[in-house]
């Protein structure tokens, strides 16, 4: 890994709290039974199916609050929104990725577009749309990098898992692949997002806040999977 | 009541045995070579380690016996005489018989009068929870010293004949794995309530540690077979015979969990940050019971990324030529660490053990005493 690739102070003891929050995060999630079976290699199809059916809500929505955040900063961010408008553009189409995987495990196309947020979505959905709402959302660099933390433990981790587990006819995981690729760039996108805007305390506490919050709703998130609603 | 080490002392049997040497000792399992040594060596690092067994796999020195070499070592060195002593607490992951507990070996075998007597057991960390609890009754100024001592003789597990029992004939990748990377030896360190002019006492100023067993399933185990889904232990079995021929005697490692450790060591680093115990900036050495420089790199990675890495020049290991010897490894580390070292009075030093048995990392933080 290169050297500096957080170059403020400040920029650094932001990212050593948001590396915090993920390793925290990354424990937690690994508690929640739908991970657990997962992660030890007791999925089920169905629970493969699942997992595909209640993420696919969050990703369609993701593409939208990343859109909204851009377009919340004002012209002395304009650097930041190209950057975000970027990253929205990039994966505004994540979801027909997913909905592929689905239908290669066997699934219906109509079963997963029918499909509604869980619970856990709700309140993630919910809470990210209200704070990109606010004017210049510099906080949301830590939603960003819990969602940017998790796509490359799906990518490098779960991705393998599940094909080890299952011989699929088409490859069925391309959307949790997918976030493996130009995982580099991304990283260092998120850095320099980082530098930008880990400037004072307050961006700090308001960025770390947003973090944990947007953690403990990914968290919800998963474990609701396991809940029919 | 501050505390001190004040004295260190370690014991390795035998001469130390080179990478080429090491099937010569432990044997050829169904007398071919193995496969994977080359590859697991490559990645350890480890150039040489020792062993309590011979070339004839019989055991030249007890468990209990090495731990009591590495007692006398360090108490020789010190300013009290082994009759002083107050407490003994000692870690290993497995005693020479399976009751009583270690310390009361350790004890005979050092003739030690009238101690308080602890043991602990587990895996790598279980040295870190025996020097807590003597630095604990330290602290709040129950006796004036103790003796800590951890060893281990894991040689025994890797005969190659334990291998030729498992009925499957077949030997399993995380069975061998720990074969190429465990060895035998013993470290003792001194704890007393006051510091000496030796200019090598250490305050220790805190140990903490953080288990994450609620979270991940078990990475190093002895007592189940290979993928047990029945939570059948040995002792479950009608035989020992049977447990044997199930192979749930072997020391098996989940390398695929492995890598959990490395997150788990970071995190338990940064809760230290945040809540004020260490500051990286300040660590003048540090001392890590990595497994392998495969993690070396990686803990190293994440580091640096938070902007709060240590330095390279500031870690010390000497596991490449002891050996990874269990929960023996750190006092063995901080015994040679001390004796070739200018220690300048309040010079910090950090030191950090992850143990990947169900995932325990335990942190200590030491100064130079001036």
């Amino acid at each position: 890994m290169e050297n500096n690739l957080v170059l403020t102070e400040a920029g650094k003891r932001c990212l050593q709290m948001l590396l915090k929050v993920w390793l925290d995060f990354d424990l937690a999630i690994t508690k929640v039974p739908i991970v657990q079976r997962l992660e030890q290699q007791r999925l089920s199809v169905e629970d493969y199916q699942k997992l595909l059916i209640n993420m696919r809500q969050q990703v369609i929505e993701g593409s939208r609050w990343i859109s909204r955040c851009a377009s919340s900063f004002d012209r002395h961010y304009s650097d930041v929104r190209s950057s975000v408008i970027r990253h929205a553009q990039e994966e505004h189409k994540d979801y027909l990725l997913l909905e592929a995987d689905y239908i290669a495990t066997g699934g219906e196309l109509s079963t997963i577009e029918s499909g509604n947020k869980n619970i856990g979505s709700e309140a993630l959905h919910g809470f990210l749309m209200y704070r990109a709402t606010q004017p210049n959302p510099v906080d949301l660099i830590g939603a960003m990098w819990i969602i940017e933390g998790l796509g490359n433990k799906m990518a490098m981790k779960w991705a393998k898992l599940i094909n080890e587990q299952f011989s699929f006819e088409c490859k069925a995981t391309a959307f949790m692949e997918y976030h493996g690729e130009n995982d580099e760039s991304h990283l260092q996108e998120l850095y320099q997002l980082i530098d930008r805007l880990a400037t004072s305390d307050k961006n700090i506490t308001d960025i770390v806040r947003t973090a944990k919050v947007v953690a403990k709703l990914y968290q919800l998130q998963l474990q609701e999977v396991d809940n029919d609603n | 009541m501050n505390v001190y080490i004040n004295s260190t002392g370690h014991f390795l049997p035998g001469k130390a045995v080179n990478n080429d040497e090491i099937e010569d000792v432990l044997g050829l399992i169904y007398g071919k070579k193995s496969r994977l040594k080359k590859r697991i060596l490559k990645s350890n690092g480890i150039v040489q380690r020792h062993y309590a067994i011979n070339n004839q796999q019989q055991t030249q020195i007890s468990n209990s016996n090495m731990a009591a070499n590495a007692g006398v070592s360090c108490i020789e060195k010190s300013f009290i005489p082994m009759s002083k002593i107050q407490m003994l607490s000692c870690a290993t992951s497995q005693g020479d018989l399976v009751l009583p507990g270690f310390g009361s070996m350790v004890q005979a075998a050092l003739n030690l009068p009238e101690v308080e007597l602890h043991t602990t057991h587990g895996i790598c960390s279980s040295s870190m929870m025996a020097l807590k609890a003597a630095y604990t009754n330290i602290k709040c100024d129950d006796v004036d010293n103790a003796l800590v001592i951890a060893s281990e003789l894991t040689s025994r597990l890797f005969k190659s004949s334990r291998y030729e029992q498992v009925e499957s004939n077949k030997i399993d990748f995380n069975a061998e794995f720990l074969r190429w990377m465990l060895s035998d030896g013993a470290g003792a360190l001194l704890l007393e309530n006051r510091q000496r002019i030796s200019g090598k006492s250490l305050q220790i100023n805190w140990i903490k540690s953080f288990s994450n067993a609620d979270v991940y399933p078990v990475c190093m185990t002895v007592g189940t077979a290979k993928n047990d889904v029945n939570n059948k232990t040995w002792q479950d079995y009608e035989t020992y015979a049977c447990a044997e021929k199930a192979g749930a005697l072997l020391l098996r490692q989940d390398v695929r969990l492995l890598d959990n450790i490395v997150s788990v060591g970071v995190n338990g680093f940064l809760k230290l940050i945040s809540q004020n115990y260490v500051r990286p900036d300040e660590i003048d050495h540090v001392l890590c019971h990595f497994s392998s420089k495969y993690f070396k790199s990686k803990i190293f990675d994440m580091l640096e990324t938070a902007g709060i890495s240590i330095p390279e020049h500031k870690w010390y290991t000497n596991l490449y030529e002891r050996g990874n010897t269990g929960c023996a490894s750190i006092f063995i580390m901080i015994d040679e660490f001390i004796n070739t070292h200018d220690l300048k009075s309040g010079e910090t030093i950090f030191c950090m053990v992850p143990e990947s048995g169900r995932f325990n990392c335990a942190y200590m933080h030491l100064t130079v005493a001036g």
